[in-house]
């Protein structure tokens, strides 16, 4: 008996002791995983981390950087015209812009997702929007809206509108036609796209059993789509809110912040004060507090979707 | 690393020969980079320097101001080449001076007896700091200084258009034509541009000036002469709405040349362009209007331009001052302007030459001869400065959403007085 225990092989623990072949395939797995790590934390981690300690410093790229402690967030709350300012501002736009883009994006969606003959064709002229470089989208929609001579306002007062508005120029609308100039390039790209791969998601079931409940296509799209769509529409939502709070590029090229700081936003700011007067500490101090704005957004998004998020099967 | 003058005094009596042994240089500019001009440059200096090698390395931002931030990193990383230009009228010039990034050439200019009349005079006054010569001219021009005009809606009107040499058209006149040329909805009479540049002139043409010459205070509120200018303004833009409103300037140049604005405040290069980039000559024909002159006697304008510096602490100060000569001498120059493209009305001789080219450059040389140089913040908070204008001045002049004159104009001098209170950059 005992020779027969002896005989019974252990077996061999994992330790420390790796097969030839087992290393070799971990070494692989780093090798390939390396561009991304080198990326990760050598172009993200990294710089965060530095603009984490610039943020508590004076800094103006020709010198050293000079500890100031937390002298720059307390200057940003209490020694900055355009702090507030351009966080209403920034706000302002995403709250008026998401849900637009959100609701068009989905509706588009469910149009573009009916059994139509073409649907194809329009698909992709939808999309093409998306394709446009921004800066060829703003110049294009700064001649289109422009005030006086645009062909948006020049056929409103051949209708009658004869104040119609100024558009860009007008610190009213700034934002408003930032917003459309927006839609224009959003509601048929990206966020379409994972809608209709949403819809194709839903079960055909549960038409058809709605179907046969009594439901009519309002019906259908009430108790059946939006609801088993919401892990969607939360998606988008969250994406959209981050894209929308850290828009940058389009009023930098179409108004440079203005007309009168109407397009001031936040984004702009951090750019303003960091890469334009050289305030890189004060720059990175207000990156940090926007960062740290939409990560709290965002969680209390998370939160918030228990509530009305619906995952079929579950 | 030394300073320009340790390094010029180590060579005794002969210290501006250049040294015999290979010396490179590093040049880092954004300026002229495919051209082909920064090249030719290189090429002829080593037909005079066969002892020197320049390496050349185009800087490529999407602004100019980008470049700047490079060039900043650049030093703190001890990498910056040793010709570079941090320009005055993009505010870096003395900031660079006081980081100790780009050093004196006076004394290697006294050396060689440099003859400085052979750059329009104004120019000069920009290269110089605490009297100390620190760079050679590059880009120039009068700034904001004319009123960019299409004759043909004079003629059509019946009404002699001024000299585009003169002074003697008074404000009044042009406020009036500003007036009489706008019909609602299809042209206006004038399209101003609301920016500092603009702004600082049209301050000078009623004598007085936006900020005082040590640029320290703004004097918009104290000087009754300041607010006459803004007023003028004011009155055109938000009380009679003949001007576009700001945010519509983007597309002022484009909207002339189809007829649809007579007068655009601009400057001489936008003369010329707006020349070059008439298609149909039945719209527009290009012409230009200046402002009366002054008091003083100076004509009212913002001299504003660039330089060619050298950093300091390059190895070969000798070399590098003879290599900022030659690409700012005569050659160089107009080579800067019809290859390099870029607009340098610095050189009487070369505007000569673009005269023989373009007799529209003739009626640049008023303003070049007896122009008014750029002020600019002691502090060096230029881009702030120039952000606090052009966008309180949008406010202020805004007929969209109206404001008093005397609250638009407080908001922009204490906007404009934030920024020169501030330390220095």
């Amino acid at each position: 008996m005992a020779a027969t225990a002896t005989a019974i092989p252990q077996p061999q623990r994992s330790s420390r002791r790796w097969s030839p072949k087992r290393r070799r395939e971990n070494i692989y797995g780093y090798l390939f995983l390396a561009p991304w790590l080198i990326g990760f934390f050598g172009l993200f981690v990294g710089p965060g981390l530095w603009s984490l300690y610039l943020s508590l410093t004076k800094y103006d790229v020709i010198g050293t950087a000079e500890f100031i402690g937390t002298d720059n967030y307390v200057k940003m709350f209490t020694n900055d015209d355009l702090f507030y300012s351009s966080l209403w501002r920034t706000f302002y736009f995403a709250g008026l812009g998401v849900p637009l883009g959100v609701l068009g994006s989905m509706f588009l969606a469910i149009l573009l997702n009916q059994k139509l003959r073409g649907v194809a064709v329009y698909r992709t002229f939808f999309f093409m929007p998306t394709l446009v470089p921004l800066v060829a989208s703003v110049v294009l929609w700064k001649w289109l809206l422009d005030t006086n001579f645009g062909i948006v306002n020049q056929t409103l007062i051949s209708w009658g509108i004869s104040d119609p508005p100024g558009w860009f120029s007008d610190r009213q609308w700034a934002i408003p036609s930032l917003i459309i100039m927006r839609l224009w390039g959003s509601i048929g790209g990206t966020q379409m796209i994972i809608f209709l791969a949403g819809l194709q998601g839903i079960p055909e079931e549960l038409y058809d059993a709605a179907h046969i409940d009594g439901a009519g296509t309002w019906g259908r799209i009430r108790n059946v789509t939006i609801p088993l769509l919401t892990p969607t529409i939360f998606f988008n939502t969250v994406l959209g809110i981050i894209g929308a709070l850290q828009t940058f590029a389009a009023a930098f090229v179409a108004t440079e912040g203005g007309p009168g700081y109407a397009t001031w936003f936040f984004s702009l700011h951090i750019w303003k004060q960091a890469f334009d007067y050289f305030n890189m500490g004060y720059g990175a101090a207000l990156a940090w507090f926007f960062a740290i704005i939409i990560v709290t957004l965002t969680v209390f998004q998370m939160q918030l979707s228990k509530r009305w998020v619906f995952y079929y099967g579950e | 690393m030394c300073s320009a003058r340790r390094c010029t005094g180590s060579r005794g009596e002969g210290g501006n020969a250049p040294s015999s042994d290979t010396v490179n240089l590093i040049w880092d500019t954004f300026r002229g980079p495919g051209t082909g001009w920064n090249e030719e440059r290189i090429d002829t200096f080593k037909e005079s320097h066969p002892n020197v090698s320049i390496e050349f390395r185009p800087l490529t931002g999407s602004s100019q101001q980008d470049n700047y931030g490079k060039m900043y990193a650049m030093h703190a990383a001890g990498d910056l080449g040793d010709i570079v230009a941090f320009d005055p009228s993009h505010y870096h010039f003395w900031r660079a001076i006081e980081a100790g990034i780009i050093g004196p050439i006076q004394d290697l200019a006294d050396a060689d007896n440099l003859d400085q009349s052979q750059w329009f005079e104004q120019f000069m006054v920009l290269q110089h700091y605490q009297d100390t010569l620190y760079g050679l001219p590059s880009w120039g021009w009068a700034g904001h200084d004319t009123l960019v005009i299409n004759k043909k809606h004079f003629d059509e009107a019946g009404i002699e258009a001024p000299d585009p040499m003169g002074h003697e058209t008074s404000m009044d006149t042009y406020g009036e034509w500003a007036r009489s040329f706008y019909q609602e909805n299809e042209r206006f009479g004038l399209a101003f541009a609301y920016g500092e540049s603009a702004v600082s002139v049209l301050c000078r043409i009623w004598n007085t000036s936006f900020i005082d010459p040590e640029g320290t205070k703004c004097l918009i509120l104290e000087d009754e002469n300041a607010q006459a200018a803004l007023r003028w303004l004011y009155d055109l833009s938000v009380t009679d709405g003949v001007l576009p409103a700001p945010g519509d300037n983007l597309n002022a140049n484009a909207a002339q040349l189809e007829g649809k604005v007579t007068m655009v405040w601009g400057g001489s290069l936008n003369t010329r362009n707006f020349q070059r980039d008439i298609t149909d000559e039945s719209i527009a024909e290009a012409w230009q209007g200046l402002f009366p002159t002054r008091e003083d006697g100076k004509f009212p304008s913002q001299i504003r331009g660039g330089t060619w510096n050298m950093n300091a602490g390059t190895q070969h100060p000798q070399e590098v001052y003879d290599f900022l000569k030659h690409i700012t001498n005569l050659e160089g120059c107009i080579g800067f302007n019809l290859v390099a493209g870029q607009g340098a009305l610095v050189r009487p001789d070369v505007l000569q030459e673009l005269i023989s080219q373009n007799p529209i450059h003739e009626w640049f040389v008023p303003n070049l001869e007896n122009g008014i140089p750029a002020y600019a913040p002691a502090n060096s908070r230029g881009r702030e400065y120039t952000d606090a204008i052009g966008q309180r001045i949008q406010i202020l002049l805004d007929k969209n959403a109206p404001i008093p004159f005397e609250q638009g104009l407080e908001e922009l001098h204490k906007s404009v007085q934030d920024v020169l209170d501030m330390e220095p950059a």
